[in-house]
């Protein structure tokens, strides 16, 4: 027996998840095979068809199943197999890996490559350079690690009741006169309008005096555009204000429906005292086919919030952050279901052959629900806060959707649903985006 | 004569449990909200008296019956299937704090976990876990426990009941052995006597509700009502009373378990078929199955009303939907 070898220290063998597609840098890697290239062996390849298919979630899971590091690595740009799948991944990249830094997952750990399938000598390089690193970062126990936070609560009053009270707008006469007026020449046949404890549906002239315009006028209406029950009134008027018109560009542009098969009473609003309003530039709605009211739009003052105090904390507070709020998730879906957004037939956690998305609401389950929520309204999510609103145990979804929005802006100076003539931001890509991440 | 515990002395019964390793779960400020939690620390429990909370926004059940439950897990060898029973552990556990709407849902639960199955989990639960409630100090609009037969200070499903006397200080009034155990040898005698709140008005009778339901199974007043509904879970997630559930199998991430999670009669999947087919179609149906389920067919079968007033779907529903908003309409409306 050698002695030496046994007290030789146990160095760490990192493990490696690479999803790599299978024109280019799976032949890479097939090519470093076949001449003889040595790497580590800590690398498991899964080969997809292109990296443009490659889901987020993938990468997620890839460290819920115990990967140390991540790596996706495709065609260089301009070679993909399949014209653009690499510039669609490319443009996804920039806005994901903003999520993950928001949700406290490690950066360092998540690795984007472009290798050819000459390039041999390439992918033995990057893979001997991704173990070396993560084996000096050591394994991944942050994730999904609880620890102490220091984001403090907000406190409001809670030992009285908050009586149902309300201040009524002097447009709400305007409103319904405009809503009765619809309903009786036959022009629409539904009203998605605010009753006096939510939304109403009004369908006959006389709902509607029930129809109300007031401080608690807040929901985002859109959302009823997407709903069977409605859809099968007839031809619906909606009332909506500015901030939530964006919705309408956006689920014009995706082609929910057609423009003039809706009526829009737009209502001009000067603030409702919501959070969202703080920030509300565009006050009367622009395109409208009845507009109520007038009020001119302001320069907002743009406050540090709660989203700028969570990016100071460190990585590891962040993620505890989320981990706690997460845990309170029931996965009552109320967040997806208010979204005017998400408009899917069948969700992707309602799919269960296979499953992709832990359907139990633990840690992983929740991280991985809330991560594909997020990211499927990113560059489309125009922030009315509707999904935070609905949440029954007070988690702020809001902001996983307000970083995506701040990426989008910052990335590629896009705003979902302000231009109705703009490119849309996911499903297009530019040869110019940015990839400096990308080795 | 009655027992009197102070608050400090009510926060160190606590703590004694969790430093027993016991868990101890109560009304925690979240945010903007109130809603039951396991305690950290003993610190964390919202009183009443210190600072309020009307009610939580979820409910005791959770403790009973959770939101995740690993039935069994599971390993493949071969062709093999290798069943590992869960690790789990029943431990004593207390709820601090719990209001009166929450604990009568107890016992009506009892009637469906131990019927055609019993229920081991469940049961398990409900013996290791001791039960206080407090006495309503404050009713909103949303409050209908009056309409169900419960009250501010009803203490079905309590093993003891706090009543506050204002200053830190609570009545204690003993329900069960369970109760009279807890607090033996910490309370002290006094002579004040607590007193709830005024009980919320009575706001429909739920055997005329049982009578309009169970004769309009098509009225139109369904799709009028139900649909602005969204179809979330919210109102049955924070239902004391509502107890489906669905079995899934998180896969090999989750560690190969079946598990038991909450669904509800709300999301369209519920009642979906492998052909496609929905016998409940659209929102209304599905609106009306929650109404039916709770004041014809669970009274029908177990002779108790699956709802105990607390008007938790009222305050959460995104849409200002809940039970309560309809109910009233029956019994005001034109439909009797």
């Amino acid at each position: 027996m050698n002695n030496a070898t046994q007290l030789e220290p146990k160095i760490f063998e990192p493990k490696i998840l690479a999803y790599v597609c299978n024109w280019c840098t799976y032949l890479g890697a097939d090519l470093a095979g076949t001449t003889r290239l040595e790497y580590p062996p800590n690398i498991r390849i899964i080969r997809l068809p292109c990296t443009g298919r490659i889901d987020f979630n993938l990468l997620v899971k890839a460290f819920e199943i115990g990967s140390d590091a991540v790596l996706v690595s495709g065609c260089h740009p301009g070679d993909c197999h399949y014209t653009s799948g690499n510039y669609h991944a490319r443009r996804r990249w920039i806005l994901f890996r903003e999520l993950l830094d928001l949700l406290g997952f490690d950066l360092e750990r998540i690795h984007f490559t472009w290798i050819s399938a000459a390039e041999g000598k390439k992918f033995q390089q990057v893979v001997t350079d991704i173990t070396e690193k993560t084996r000096k970062l050591g394994p991944y126990t942050e994730l999904y690690a609880p620890a102490p936070t220091s984001i403090q609560t907000q406190t409001k009053d809670l030992s009285q009741p908050q009586p149902f009270q309300f201040q009524t707008f002097a447009t709400e006469d305007q409103l319904r006169a405009a809503a009765r007026q619809l309903l009786a020449e036959g022009t629409v046949k539904v009203v998605i309008g605010y009753g006096e404890r939510g939304p109403l549906l009004a369908t006959r002239p006389e709902d509607a005096d029930r129809l109300v315009w007031n401080n608690r006028s807040t929901a985002n209406l859109a959302m009823y555009l997407k709903r069977k029950e409605v859809k099968a009134l007839g031809r619906p008027a909606i009332v909506i204000k500015a901030c939530d018109e964006r919705s309408l560009v956006v689920l014009e542009k995706e082609s929910q429906f057609e423009r003039k098969e809706i009526h829009v009473i737009g209502m001009a609003c000067d603030g409702m005292e919501q959070p969202r309003c703080t920030n509300c530039a565009v006050r009367t709605p622009r395109f409208a086919d009845t507009t109520i009211g007038q009020v001119p739009d302001r320069t907002p003052t743009v406050q540090p919030g709660k989203l700028d105090s969570l990016m100071e904390l460190s990585r590891g507070e962040r993620m505890a952050f989320w981990v706690r709020e997460f845990d309170r998730c029931v996965k009552c879906y109320a967040c997806r279901q208010v979204c005017p957004m998400c408009y899917c037939e069948r969700c992707i956690v309602d799919k269960n052959q296979p499953i992709s998305i832990d359907p139990a609401p633990g840690t992983k389950g929740n991280f991985a629900w809330h991560i594909a929520r997020a990211f499927h309204l990113a560059g489309r999510c125009i922030g009315c806060g509707a999904c935070a609103q609905a949440c029954p145990v007070g988690i702020d979804l809001g902001l996983l959707n307000l970083q995506l929005a701040r990426a989008a802006q910052k990335h590629f100076g896009y705003q979902a649903g302000v231009d109705p003539s703009a490119e849309m931001l996911i499903g297009a890509f530019s040869q110019q985006d940015k990839e400096e991440f990308i080795g | 004569m009655s027992e009197l515990i102070t608050e400090t002395k009510l926060r160190q019964l606590a703590g004694e449990w969790i430093d027993g390793g016991k868990p101890v779960a109560g009304p925690v400020r979240i945010e903007q909200r109130a809603l039951y939690q396991r305690l950290q620390s003993p610190e964390a429990l919202l009183l009443e008296s210190n600072s309020g909370a009307l009610r939580p926004a979820n409910s005791i059940k959770e403790f009973f019956f959770p939101k995740q439950e690993t039935l069994y897990q599971y390993r493949l060898r071969g062709r093999n299937i290798e069943l590992i029973e869960p690790a789990q552990e029943f431990t004593e556990q207390l709820i601090i704090a719990a209001r009166p709407c929450d604990a009568a849902a107890l016992p009506i639960l009892d009637h469906v976990f131990n019927w055609d199955f019993v229920d081991d989990f469940y049961n398990r639960r409900r013996t290791a876990t001791t039960i206080v409630t407090v006495a309503c100090r404050a009713a909103d609009e949303s409050c209908f426990c009056t309409s169900v037969g419960l009250g501010p200070d009803d203490t079905r499903g309590s093993d003891a009941m706090l009543l506050d006397l204002g200053s830190g200080r609570y009545e204690v009034r003993s329900i069960t052995a369970k109760g009279k155990a807890l607090f033996s040898g910490k309370t002290e005698t006094s002579k004040e006597s607590g007193k709830a709140a005024a009980p919320p008005e009575v706001k429909f009778d739920p055997g005329k509700i049982r009578a309009f339901v169970d004769g309009h199974f098509e009225d139109p007043l369904w799709a009028e009502h139900g649909r602005s509904c969204m179809a979330c879970g919210v109102c049955a997630f924070s239902c004391p009373t509502c107890h489906c559930f669905d079995i899934v199998d998180a896969g090999p991430v989750a560690g190969n378990a079946r598990v038991r999670t909450w669904d509800t009669c709300q999301f369209p999947i519920f009642t979906q078929h492998a052909s496609g087919h929905n016998p409940r179609a659209l929102q209304p149906a599905r609106q009306r199955q929650r109404i039916l389920h709770k004041f014809s067919i669970y009274p029908e079968k177990f002779g108790e009303i699956l709802c105990t007033g607390c008007g938790n779907c009222v305050r959460n529903c995104p849409v200002g939907l809940g039970v309560l908003n309809l109910l009233t309409e029956i019994q005001h409306g034109q439909h009797l």
